[in-house]
C-alpha cells in the first residue's frame, strides 16, 4: 500500500531507515563511516562522482610541462585551455539545476558524467593547440556534477545538518583538484617506466581518470536513489512527487534576489579557489625559482586542504544555526569570507617564500571554509526552485573564475603577485552584499526577523500561487 | 587538522632544505662568461625539416684561436642543444635569462666529455622527446666545481644564422586511438541503455 511521504512519522510508513529521520524522511543526523542507503549512499556515491569529475577537469594542468612541448603550446594557449576549462560548466551548472528538479540528481549527474568521459578519452589522441582547448572545455562540463551533489544532499539530510553533509560532499569533490596533481604525475612516471616515450605515456595516462569518470557514474546509477522515498521516475508515476512545471520552478529561482548574492559570493570564494588551482604552481615556480615538483607539491597542498577546511565551513555554519539560527550562518560566512579576501590580498604582497606558503594555507582554508559555509545557506533560500538556486550559485562560482582570469591574469598587464592582491581586494568588495539577504522569518545580518511573524512554511508555500495549491489539495 | 600540521611541516623542512642549497650557490652571469672559446658546428643529415627521434645532426667543438683566459680550469665540455629566438616566444618556460641558474634556453643535453684540446666531434640522434621548433648548438667549458666558464655555439651572437628546424614526434598511436572511441562509446552506449531501463522499470510501476 502507498503511503504519502509527507508529515507522516517514520515510525508508521513502510519503509524503514538506518538513520534517524525527519517528517520528510530526510536524515538528521550525519554517519561519515555508514554506507546504509539511502541517505550515506547517496552522500558516498556522490561525493566520489563529483571527485572524479575533478580529477578529469584538472589531469592536463600537473603534466602540462610535457604536453607544452608535444603540443607546442604557447603561454596564450595554456592560458585560454585554462579559462575554457573553468567556463564550460558556467551553462552546465546552470542546466544541471534544472535537471535536477525535473529528472532527479541521479540521472542527471550521471548522464552529464558519462556523456563527458569521451572528451577525457579523446585528449589521448589531440594533435594541436586547438585541440587541447577544446578537450578541456569539454570535459570541464562535468564540474557541474557539483549542483546535482549538493542537491542530493539537500533532499537527503535535514536542516540541522545539511550543511555539514553539503561541505563534505562539495569539500571532498574538490579534492581531485588537489589530488590530481599528485595522481597524474605519479600514472605518468609509472606509464614511462613500463617504456612508453614521454609524448605518449601522458596520452595513455589520461585513460585512468576517464575511467574512474565512466564507473563513478555506474554506482551512482545502479546504487544510488533520488530520494528517500524513491527514485523520481517512482514516484511521479506513482503520484507521490508531483511533476512541476519547468518554466515557474525557473522563474521563482531567478526572481530570488538571494540567489543573485550567493551566485556572486561564490563567485569570490570558489571562483579564487579555481583561479589559484589554474596559477598558483606557475606562480611559486617563477616567482621563486622552485623545481616544478616543489611548486607542484604546493600547488597539491592548496587543494588537499579541502579535505578539512570545506566540511569545516559546513560544519560550522551548522553549529551557527544551532546557536544563533540563519543570522549566525550569515555572520559566519560574511566573516570568513571577507578574512579570506584579506589574506588573498596579502598573499601578492609577500616577497618572502616561506612566509608566502604559510600565508597561502591558512588563506586556502578560509577560502574553502567560505564555499562550505555559502552551501549552509543555499538550501534555504528555496524549496521549489532548489535545484535552479544551487545551479545559479554554482554557476556564479565559474563564471568569478573566468572573469578573474580574464581581467587579472590574462596575458601580461599585470604581474601575477598584483593579480593576486586584486583579486583579493576584489573578493572583499563581492561578499559585501551577503549582508543584503535577508529572511522574513529568519531577519539578515544587521534586521531581525519580520514583525508579521512570517513562518518558515509561509515562507516557501508563498512560492505557489493560490490556484496552484488549491490544484494541489484537490488531486488528492 | 593533524594533515594539515603535517603537509606544513614537511614544506617547511623541504624549503629550508632548498635554501640552504641556494645559498651556496655562486651566482654567474651568461654575459661574463668568455665567449666563442670554441669554434662548434652543426651539420644536418638531410636538408630541411628534420624528424625527433630519427634524423641526425653531426657536432663538432674545438678551441677556438680566441680561446680563453680560464682555459687551464676547463675539465669538461657539456654540449646543449638550445632554443633558437622564435621557438622562444610567447614561452616563458624557455625564456633567456642572464642569471646562468635562471636560464632556460639549454635545456637539452647532447653530451658531455672530458676537455681536451683536439677537436671533437659526434653524430647525434635527435630525442624522441624533442619538441617542434628552431634549434641551435652551444658548448660550455666546466671546471671541476660545475661552473660554467666559457662557451661557444654554432649561431651568431643574435642567434639567427645556422639554425635548424626539428619537428616532434606526434606521440599518437592508432592503438590509443581506436581505444579512446571503443571506451567513449561504452560510456555514451551504456548510457542509453540505463535510461531504457529506467523508462522500462517506470512503465512496470505504473500497470501495478
Amino acid at each position: 500500500m502507498q503511503v504519502e511521504g509527507n508529515g507522516e512519522e517514520s515510525g508508521i510508513t513502510n519503509r524503514r531507515f538506518a538513520l534517524p529521520v525527519d517528517a520528510e524522511n530526510k536524515s538528521t543526523t550525519f554517519r561519515l563511516f555508514s554506507f546504509a542507503k539511502p541517505h550515506m549512499r547517496a552522500f558516498h556515491l556522490s561525493w566520489f562522482q563529483f571527485f572524479c569529475c575533478f580529477v578529469s577537469t584538472f589531469a592536463a594542468p600537473p603534466l602540462l610541462p610535457v604536453i607544452r612541448e608535444n603540443l607546442n603550446l604557447t603561454a596564450t594557449d595554456i592560458g585560454n585551455a585554462g579559462i575554457a576549462s573553468v567556463s564550460g560548466s558556467v551553462f552546465a551548472r546552470l542546466v544541471m539545476g534544472t535537471a535536477c528538479d525535473l529528472f532527479g540528481p541521479r540521472l542527471a549527474s550521471a548522464a552529464l558524467t558519462l556523456s563527458t568521459a569521451p572528451a577525457v578519452y579523446y585528449t589521448a589522441g589531440i594533435k594541436s593547440p586547438i585541440g587541447f582547448i577544446m578537450v578541456r572545455f569539454f570535459a570541464g562540463f562535468s564540474l557541474a556534477t557539483f549542483v546535482s551533489t549538493q542537491f542530493w544532499m539537500s533532499s537527503m539530510f535535514s536542516g540541522p545538518v545539511v550543511g555539514s553533509a553539503n561541505g563534505i560532499a562539495a569539500g571532498w569533490g574538490n579534492l581531485g583538484g588537489g589530488a590530481t596533481q599528485l595522481i597524474m604525475p605519479l600514472v605518468f612516471s609509472v606509464i614511462q617506466g613500463a617504456g612508453a616515450t614521454k609524448f605518449t605515456a601522458w596520452r595513455i595516462a589520461f585513460f585512468i581518470p576517464g575511467l574512474f569518470q565512466t564507473f563513478s557514474a555506474f554506482a551512482v546509477l545502479v546504487f544510488g536513489q533520488d530520494l528517500p522515498d524513491g527514485d523520481y521516475w517512482a514516484m511521479h508515476r506513482s503520484g507521490e512527487k508531483q511533476k512541476d512545471d519547468v518554466s515557474k520552478v525557473i522563474r521563482h529561482g531567478i526572481t530570488n534576489y538571494r540567489g543573485w548574492i550567493t551566485a556572486l559570493a561564490y563567485g569570490y570564494c570558489f571562483g579564487v579557489e579555481l583561479t589559484i588551482d589554474n596559477i598558483i604552481a606557475e606562480y611559486f615556480f617563477d616567482r621563486f625559482h622552485l623545481k616544478l615538483q616543489t611548486a607542484g607539491i604546493i600547488a597539491a597542498s592548496f587543494g588537499l586542504a579541502n579535505f578539512f577546511a570545506r566540511p569545516g565551513g559546513g560544519i560550522f555554519s551548522d553549529l551557527m544555526a544551532r546557536r544563533f539560527g540563519m543570522r549566525g550562518r550569515l555572520w559566519a560566512w560574511w566573516i570568513v569570507q571577507t578574512t579570506g579576501g584579506v589574506l588573498c590580498a596579502l598573499l601578492g604582497q609577500i616577497d618572502s617564500l616561506t612566509l608566502s606558503i604559510v600565508v597561502m594555507l591558512i588563506f586556502s582554508v578560509f577560502v574553502q571554509a567560505a564555499c562550505g559555509l555559502t552551501f549552509g545557506v543555499v538550501p534555504f533560500i528555496s524549496r521549489r526552485s532548489l535545484g535552479v538556486v544551487s545551479g545559479m550559485t554554482g554557476a556564479g562560482g565559474n563564471v568569478g573564475a573566468v572573469l578573474t582570469q580574464l581581467i587579472f591574469f590574462k596575458g601580461s598587464t599585470y604581474a601575477r603577485e598584483t593579480g593576486i592582491t586584486l583579486m583579493g581586494i576584489m573578493a572583499i568588495a563581492c561578499s559585501l552584499p551577503i549582508c543584503l539577504i535577508y529572511f522574513p522569518q529568519w531577519g539578515g545580518m544587521f534586521c531581525g526577523p519580520s514583525s508579521k511573524k512570517v513562518t518558515e512554511e509561509e515562507y516557501y508555500l508563498s512560492e505557489w500561487s493560490d490556484k496552484e495549491k488549491e490544484n494541489e489539495f484537490t488531486s488528492h | 587538522m593533524a594533515i594539515h600540521k603535517i603537509l606544513f611541516a614537511s614544506l617547511l623542512i623541504c624549503l629550508l632544505i632548498q635554501s640552504i642549497h641556494g645559498a651556496t650557490e655562486v651566482i654567474k652571469l651568461f654575459s661574463k662568461l668568455d665567449k666563442g672559446a670554441f669554434d662548434v658546428t652543426t651539420n644536418t643529415s638531410r636538408g630541411g625539416v628534420l624528424d625527433a627521434g630519427k634524423d641526425k645532426v653531426i657536432v663538432t667543438w674545438k678551441l677556438s684561436a680566441i680561446g680563453s683566459t680560464h682555459e687551464s680550469e676547463f675539465k669538461t665540455v657539456k654540449v646543449k642543444l638550445c632554443y633558437a629566438p622564435p621557438s622562444q616566444v610567447d614561452r616563458p618556460w624557455r625564456k633567456t635569462h642572464d642569471e646562468l641558474f635562471k636560464d632556460k634556453t639549454c635545456k637539452h643535453k647532447i653530451v658531455a666529455k672530458p676537455y681536451d684540446k683536439n677537436p671533437h666531434s659526434i653524430e647525434y640522434t635527435l630525442e624522441r622527446d624533442i619538441p617542434t621548433g628552431s634549434y641551435f648548438v652551444r658548448a660550455y667549458a666546466v671546471d671541476a666545481n660545475g661552473n660554467q666558464l666559457a662557451y661557444g655555439q654554432s649561431t651568431d651572437a643574435t642567434k639567427k644564422e645556422n639554425l635548424f628546424s626539428v619537428q616532434a614526434i606526434s606521440g599518437r598511436h592508432t592503438s590509443l586511438d581506436i581505444a579512446s572511441v571503443c571506451f567513449s562509446a561504452f560510456s555514451v552506449v551504456s548510457l542509453i541503455g540505463f535510461f531504457i531501463n529506467e523508462k522500462r522499470k517506470a512503465k512496470l510501476e505504473q500497470r501495478q
